[in-house]
């Protein structure tokens, strides 16, 4: 192994990495550097199972030859290492093939706090965490008679912080961090086991948020109420994807919205800008701007200014998501949504994925027909497919006959294909679920879903 | 690290009262070559580095993980990890029996033959293979709108030591290919993909048929953009060979790993001696096996692996096991620590799963079928140890009628429980075949073999339309 022997910070990394990349003739480079910690443990049977603590960093290079990229990253952040970086990013350039990229010049960010990180939440103790989790896991295991286990139950902490830089003298910063609690528990009745898990994250422990009879009375009813579960007929059948899982299937078909995706032929959605893609009920937005939100910053991963993107508005599509890359490809300017971690290539990302609100309540959804199956949880993404659209997945939920609860189902399957579905919505709820989350999906109604049980 | 440096952390891990502390060093360097768009998308290169430290208190677990290196900041670690559960700071043990044995090394068994270093090779002598994997597969059809592959190495150097007095280094070098095929028409498109590994090094791409996989790849792709929609229902399911194995990774071997049998989170917790499968089924997971993707030397707590059987004829014999899962359960030990990196505790994982070839021909076992469906080929698919329940894609399927292969369906997804499956495997064939993996559970994303031969399950349900 490598010897260490000074370990530089990230700003001195980079600029340790520049200096070499300059050296070695590259005119043009960018890196990203990440750092992060975090502490946590899980709790089994009133004991503490596992703590961990972590802290890691990295620092990944992109530098040209010409037009030729080359990058490579390291967790060693010694001369030695970095210097070796260099030179495989500079070997690297050699081998790929020419890319068009305008490095973004420094640009005034807005003047906003994204309230991403809070100071406060850096005090918060393991012992705060074990105390919480405790409480947590005595009220889930005694919240139902049927409850047989709590296999799961954890708290922690983290914070990181990144930094973009370029040969430009662009230099931009971020710090987030977050805490969150989770519980997942087993309830049994006969030889039937269900799952109810219930978690709650955010920028603050605030009790509000991080209350622990709410979040124990929620996962053990979300397993309890499957116990009597049963398979429905298979049929054709207007679905509820409710707020606990929308977001989930709609975060599956990110990439579609991608240019690259669509410069390359995996997109459906090709040449369809300006087209109904979906029922006028639906928009969707990438917005960076949320105050407090995990997808929200000021500058994306390649250190474009982000901005606020309405991706569809009213069923039409407006627009597709540009990094550097596809941007040049397609002669249009970058859309702030490129995305890039210490360790990968540029890709492209959503900040927030918002499906803005309907108007319509829950209650009014599932009374829209005769029969719903309202749809809880889904089992796997294996089958689904965000280059074909393709979706055939397990789910588990409850029949609703004239808007009311009549049945809990599992064991069936759904099949539809996502582009299908987009046309196909009759109605968003009022309502997002309560989860720290990027992505933002109220419940959708589907006209028609191929249900097999 | 050096014994000296290392004999004193483990040491300051034991003062603060632990009963076993350990230490796990990684550097690991990654390589790939992308080739997308008919062009050399990326190159890349790039080096993990990191530490972790394990205490255990009884069966209690804390772990440390960090990418910085000086010892100071490693017995800080500690320091906080002992006051994280309540010990005061400074030193609680120092009886006779909490000085650690002398850090003694010990040879690993090279069980995987490597013979040409991929960091001695080189990324450019990639680009040959990648470039006549892409022309293969467009060459298949006009249909074909996209091909993505890849080749992808990793060497890791590892580092295990800790109070028993274990001293052992380790190299693990994996090679893998990808082909990823696109093909489109009428408005849709459908992708396909092979991806072969091995613990090998640059010798596993220079023995490996592309043209073979990229072929496959590409045939799968175009076969299934014109296939109708799968019916979906109850019905008797014909499993392929090779990745098939994927159902029983997912559907059993995860339930059989003491990290889930230990939380009660397992449904086949207290089931050893118990027929739990139909008596034609003998399951195995086997970390012997030479230069398999799933293979190791030793695992990740430094303990030789084995070949573990773990369904005799239908019966459950064992658990792969842990440190910590093996005292908490009472199984013995099956060298089947694994994690993803130092950023990672280990717990018990699979490495090369495996259902035993049976006695039927794959021919008998399609005829054998009135009317259901051949998976050929499975995606991916996941499972819930708690409740069992599981769910796999079928990316290429058939309609089987009256015993033959007929038209090829898409869109198929298998659901169901492990426990209820298993009884279900009523024909075993002859045709046993490996594939390789990525697994991911609480200790990261690891290497794995899945495999099976072709196999029949009575009834499962099929989603489709």
């Amino acid at each position: 192994m490598i010897r260490a022997t000074k370990t530089l910070t990230p700003i001195q990394a980079v600029e340790f990495l520049f200096d070499a990349a300059r050296k070695k003739g590259a005119d043009r480079f960018d890196a990203v550097a990440g750092e992060s910690e975090s502490l946590g443990l899980e709790l089994f049977e009133g004991k503490v199972k596992s703590t961990e603590i972590s802290n890691s960093r990295g620092i990944g290079i992109r530098l040209f030859q010409g037009h030729r990229p080359g990058f490579a990253f390291t967790e060693r952040l010694t001369p030695e290492a970095l210097a070796r970086t260099v030179d495989d990013a500079w070997s690297h350039a050699a081998l790929t093939d020419e890319v068009e990229i305008d490095l973004p010049e420094p640009a005034p960010l807005p003047d906003l706090d994204l309230q991403s990180f809070n100071p406060a939440l850096e005090s918060v103790t393991l012992e705060e965490l074990k105390a919480f989790g405790l409480k947590l896991e005595a009220l889930a295991s005694k919240g139902d008679a049927r409850i047989d286990n709590v296999p799961y139950l954890g708290a922690s902490r983290g914070s990181g912080f990144s930094l973009i830089a370029n040969s430009n003298g662009l230099l931009y910063e971020s710090r987030s961090n977050s805490i969150s609690a989770g519980v997942g528990v087993v309830a049994k009745e006969g030889d039937v086991k269900k799952m109810g898990v219930y978690s709650r994250a955010g920028r603050a422990f605030d009790p509000a948020v991080f209350d622990p009879a709410f979040m124990a009375r929620t996962a053990v009813e979300r397993a309890v109420e499957l116990l009597d579960a049963a398979p429905v007929t298979s049929g054709a059948y207007p679905v509820v994807f409710s707020n606990r899982v929308s977001a989930q299937v709609f975060s599956m078909f990110g990439s579609p919205f991608f240019a690259e995706a669509v410069q390359k032929g995996q997109s459906r959605l090709k040449d369809k800008i300006g087209e109904k893609i979906a029922a006028a009920a639906f928009s969707l937005v990438s917005d960076p701007f949320l105050l407090g939100f995990p997808g929200s910053h000021l500058f994306d991963g390649e250190g474009v200014p982000a901005r606020r993107l309405d991706v569809v508005k009213d069923g039409v599509l407006q627009t597709f998501l540009y990094n550097l890359e596809s941007a040049k490809k397609a002669g249009v300017a970058p859309t702030g949504t490129g995305s890039r971690g210490y360790s990968g290539k540029a890709g492209t990302g959503f900040a927030n994925y918002i499906v803005p609100l309907g108007t319509e309540s829950f209650g009014q959804l599932v009374a829209k027909h005769p029969k719903t199956l309202v749809i809880v949880k889904l089992e796997g993404g294996s089958g689904c497919s965000a280059i074909s659209g393709e979706i055939s997945i397990g789910a588990q939920g409850f029949l609703y006959e004239n808007g009311v609860r009549t049945q809990s189902v599992d064991r069936v399957t759904l099949s539809t294909n996502f582009f299908d579905l987009l046309l196909g919505i009759q109605g968003l709820s009022n309502q997002y679920n309560d989860v720290f989350s990027s992505v933002k999906v109220p419940d959708v109604l589907v006209e028609s879903v191929h249900v097999s049980g | 690290m050096n014994p000296e440096q290392a004999q004193r952390i483990l040491q300051a891990g034991k003062d603060k009262g632990a009963d076993f502390v350990e230490i796990f060093e990684e550097e690991t360097r990654h390589a790939a070559v992308s080739f997308k768009d008919r062009k050399v998308e990326s190159a890349s290169a790039g080096t993990d580095y990191g530490i972790g430290i394990r205490l255990l208190f009884g069966t209690e677990v804390l772990y440390a993980h960090t990418s910085k290196d000086d010892e100071e900041h490693l017995l800080r670690l500690i320091e906080a990890l002992a006051v994280s559960r309540g010990n005061m700071p400074g030193i609680v043990g120092l009886g006779p029996d909490d000085r650690i044995a002398p850090l003694t090394g010990i040879e690993r068994a090279n069980r995987h033959l490597i013979t040409l270093d991929p960091r001695k090779v080189g990324q450019e002598r990639k680009l040959e293979m990648l470039r006549r994997a892409d022309e293969t597969a467009r060459r298949f059809s006009e249909k074909i709108t996209q091909v993505q592959t890849r080749a992808a190495d990793t060497v890791s150097d590892i580092l295990i030591c800790n109070s028993d007095g274990l001293w052992l280094t380790d190299t693990r070098t994996r090679s893998r290919f990808h082909v990823s095929v696109t093909a489109g028409g009428g408005g849709e498109i459908f992708t396909a993909g092979e991806s072969p590994g091995s613990q090998r090094g640059f010798e596993f791409f220079e023995g490996l048929d592309v043209e073979k996989h990229a072929h496959e790849a590409a045939e799968r792709a175009v076969r299934m953009l014109a296939a109708g929609y799968a019916s979906g229902g109850k019905m008797p399911v014909v499993m392929g060979n090779g990745f098939g194995g994927v159902i029983f990774h997912e559907a059993c071997g995860h339930l059989l790993e003491t990290e889930g049998v230990r939380r009660k989170a397992s449904v086949f917790a207290d089931k050893i001696g118990e027929q739990i499968a139909h008596p034609e089924v003998t399951a195995v997971d086997d970390g012997l096996i030479e230069n398999a993707w799933g293979s190791i030397h030793v695992d990740d707590e430094g303990r030789a692996p084995q070949k573990t059987t773990l369904i005799e004829n239908g019966v459950l014999k064992t658990y792969l096991s842990d440190r910590v899962g093996a005292q908490e359960t009472g199984v013995s030990l099956s060298g089947s620590a694994r994690r993803e990196s130092y950023q990672y505790a280990p717990v018990s994982r699979m490495r090369n799963t495996y259902i035993a070839a049976g006695r039927h021909t794959p021919e008998a076992v399609i005829a054998s079928v009135e009317d259901g469906l051949y998976a050929k080929k499975l995606g991916g698919g996941s499972v819930n140890p708690a409740t069992g329940e599981f769910n796999f894609a079928v990316e290429e399927g058939y309609r089987i009628r009256g015993g033959k292969v007929m038209e090829a369906v898409r869109g198929a997804t298998l659901i169901g429980k492990g426990p209820e499956i298993l009884p279900r495997i009523s024909m075993v064939a002859n045709d046993l075949e490996l594939a390789a993996g990525i697994c991911g559970a609480s200790s990261g994303s690891v290497p794995v073999t899945v495999g099976q031969p072709t196999l029949r399950v009575d009834s499962i349900l099929v989603g489709g339309r």
